[in-house]
């Protein structure tokens, strides 16, 4: 039998039946769009997992933590800035100090090793009548380029005095003296602008001591969607010297108490994970948002799996409907497979305008399926940016959940549809194929 | 083996086993048909002819013995082999006529060709030419229900012939049939049998002798002479006749 004769003999047989085609198939149909809906939701969720909980532009970046040992810990919380204490007694304490910095960057693959330090204590900012409390960190090598992070306005260098804010720093600044009820005030403008930033210390008989300090802001970040966004930066060397004013004038000696936190560069992406595990060896704490990823990948790939699995259960369900739509079928039929037979059909033929008929029957849920699955993921989008909308003026960040149905699920939901119509069809079309020419002409 | 016939058929015997009893539908019956020929078979009912033709055709399969149809032996063939020589050998008659309910006489006819892999084109043109042939050109796009029963079996020639088979298998032809249109449909038989078909026809319609060339009587699974045919026909007409008066 030519290829065409057969596909235009499946295509009237379905025609025929249309209506038990039709209901069969919609058993296909519900199956399929629970799979395409399902799997496209948990990829939605992974995408917006993955680029919120961290800046997945930056997936070469591993930050570093020294490892203070339980002792240390405790002793800490005790003796509040009490400092280096006991000292040796501590066996697994691990401090990012300059030659433990040296040890990081001669890991293979390790590109730049950049200390960064936070401030001690609060500060606040003022710019005109407007303030904001502020994340400051401070930068060693004063290029923020070398953390990777993009220039909006002006400049990534910084020079002691000077200022680069994150992007959405602009936006934390309000009016102490507002009253309830009125309008928020129109963020500053911060480029080139000098602000104040106001540190405060309590002494030991409870006097608060005010330093002011002037600083130029001399550029503005890109919209980075991590920690950057939010913070204030300076060159290390001012943070030292405020740092030390908190201390009571305390030196830091970057060679004994070490950084607060190193930024970690990998030549590229691949070698990340790798390094980090090197670094949890040398006894700092690690973590690359590289790792998270990996491990929240490997979770929503199981979450994919689970959904696609109902919605597998479901087609199963359709798969029972395919064969006994299939079986009655050949029952019905069985005069014209007999007369069929007679004719001149082979075993063959019969075998495949059956099984072409249930992978048909798949083919046609897979496809309906598919719209109901795509456009069932479309409509809910639309609900979830509304629901996203009325967080974001309650001063939420909004996330951008959605579903995200990629090529590729379409694909593979129709021919995954056309498979199940193909394996359900099977074991009637073989029934049919082998019936006796001569019974089955008798049959009625 | 030009002399040959072109049926030969050898201790041909074919048993259904039902459960513990045993049917011998044939019990060995040799027989030669020859190209060209019209045969009759005729027989009391069960006596095994409708088995036989269904043998010749390649329906189904002899439980022991030989059938050559134009040097082909049905029994060394496997399924594929024999839809194969059905669809080139053999064009299949049925009392039932056996049409598609859903296809018109038009479909119907070339349905047979659509397994042939036969083209669109020439497809229309043998089913115009044979639905004219057997007279009904002009209903060629009725469907069976919207036709009677004579040409709902000339619809069925006309699907029998679609492939050119040489033979031409048909199982009471006109059983469904009143005697005009059973009749035609005899003439029909007969002319094809003079384009050169060979023809095997099972009836009870005696009519159809004066077309045979051969006659051939079936009783209990083997063939018996004419007179052993009358004497049992008699035989079951008095055995009747007692019941009957009784
Ligand atoms: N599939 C079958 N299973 C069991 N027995 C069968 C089967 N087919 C036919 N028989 C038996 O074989 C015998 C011959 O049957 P067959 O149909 O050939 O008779 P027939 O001569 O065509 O009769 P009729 O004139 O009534 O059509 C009968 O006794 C019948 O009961
Ligand atoms: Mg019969």
């Amino acid at each position: 039998m030519r290829f065409w004769d057969l596909f235009s003999l499946i295509i009237e047989n379905l025609n025929r039946r249309k209506g038990r085609v039709a209901l069969t198939a919609i058993g296909v149909v519900i199956g399929t769009a629970a799979v395409v809906l399902l799997v496209s939701l948990a990829i939605g969720l992974q995408k917006s997992a993955t680029s919120n909980l961290w800046g997945i532009n930056d997936l070469s970046r591993i930050e570093v933590y020294p490892n203070y040992g339980e002792a240390m810990m405790v002793e800490a919380k005790i003796g509040g800035g009490g400092g280096g204490g006991g000292g040796g007694t501590v066996s697994n304490q691990k401090l990012l100090t300059t030659s433990a910095l040296a040890d990081i960057a001669l890991i293979p693959g390790v590109q730049k090793v950049i200390p960064r330090d936070y401030l001690m204590g609060s500060a606040v900012m003022k710019a005109g009548t407007l303030e904001a409390w502020t994340n400051i960190m401070g930068i060693a090598g004063s290029d923020l380029d070398d953390m990777g992070y993009l220039s909006g306005q002006g400049t990534l260098e910084l020079r002691k005095g000077t200022a680069i804010v994150g992007s959405w720093v602009v936006n934390n600044f309000y009016d102490p003296k507002i009253r309830p009820g009125q309008e928020p005030p129109v963020p500053p403008e911060l480029m080139d602008q000098r602000v104040k930033l106001v540190l405060s210390k309590w002494t030991n008989d409870g006097q608060e001591v005010k330093k002011t300090i002037t600083l130029q802001i001399v550029g503005v970040l890109q919209e980075m969607r991590n920690e950057a966004d939010g913070s204030v930066f300076v060159t290390m060397e001012d943070l030292t010297t405020w740092n030390e004013w908190f201390n009571n004038g305390k030196r830091i000696n970057r060679n004994k108490d070490g950084y607060n936190n190193v930024i970690v560069r990998a030549e590229s992406p691949e070698v990340v994970v790798d390094i980090t595990n090197q670094i949890n060896e040398l006894g700092f704490m690690a973590y690359s948002p590289q790792s998270t990823v990996e491990g929240i990948n490997s979770f929503f790939t199981i979450l994919q799996i689970i959904f696609g699995g109902i919605g597998a259960i479901a087609l199963l369900v359709a798969a029972i409907g395919i064969a006994n739509t299939m079986t009655m079928a050949i029952l019905e039929r069985t005069r014209e497979i007999g007369l069929m037979k007679a004719i001149g059909a082979t075993n063959k033929d019969v075998l495949t305008i059956f099984l072409g008929e249930a992978a048909g029957i798949g083919l046609l849920g897979g496809l309906g399926g598919v719209l109901f699955g795509w456009g069932g993921s479309k409509i809910l989008n639309v609900f979830a940016m509304q629901y996203l909308a009325s967080q974001a003026q309650q001063g939420m960040l909004g996330s951008g959940l959605s579903a995200v149905t990629p090529t590729w699920l379409l694909l593979f939901a129709i021919i995954f549809a056309t498979m199940v119509g193909f394996l359900s069809g099977l074991y009637p079309a073989l029934r049919a194929a082998t019936l006796e020419p001569v019974m089955a002409l008798k049959y009625e | 083996m030009s002399e040959a016939a072109f049926i030969q058929i050898q201790d041909l015997r074919k048993t259904f086993v039902m459960g513990k009893q045993k049917v011998h539908a044939l019990a060995g019956i040799d027989l030669n048909i020859l190209r060209g020929s019209f045969t009759v078979i005729m027989g009391p009912s069960g006596s095994g002819k409708s088995t036989l033709l269904y043998l010749l055709g390649g329906l189904d399969r002899a439980t022991s013995g030989a059938i050559h149809v134009d040097d082909l032996a049905l029994e060394k063939m496997d399924e594929n082999d024999l839809g194969i020589f059905r669809r080139k050998k053999v064009g299949f008659i049925f009392q039932s006529f056996n049409l598609i309910s859903s296809m018109t006489a038009f479909q119907n006819v070339t349905f047979p060709m659509r397994f042939a892999g036969i083209k669109g084109a020439e497809r229309q043109k043998r089913a115009a030419i044979l639905l004219s042939q057997v007279g009904l050109a002009n209903r060629a796009h009725h469907r069976p229900t919207e036709l009677s029963g004579g040409q709902q079996q000339r619809v069925a020639i006309a699907r029998a012939l679609v492939n050119n088979p040489p033979l031409i298998l048909a199982d009471e032809p006109t059983g469904n049939l009143d005697t005009t249109s059973g009749y035609s449909i005899m003439k029909l038989l007969s002319a094809l049998n003079k384009e050169g078909r060979t023809i095997v026809v099972v009836t009870h319609d005696l009519r159809m002798r004066q077309f045979a060339s051969e006659m051939i009587y079936l009783l209990d699974g083997l063939v018996v002479s004419e007179a052993e045919y009358e004497a049992a026909a008699s035989f079951e007409l008095q055995e009747k006749e007692v019941e009957e008066a009784i």
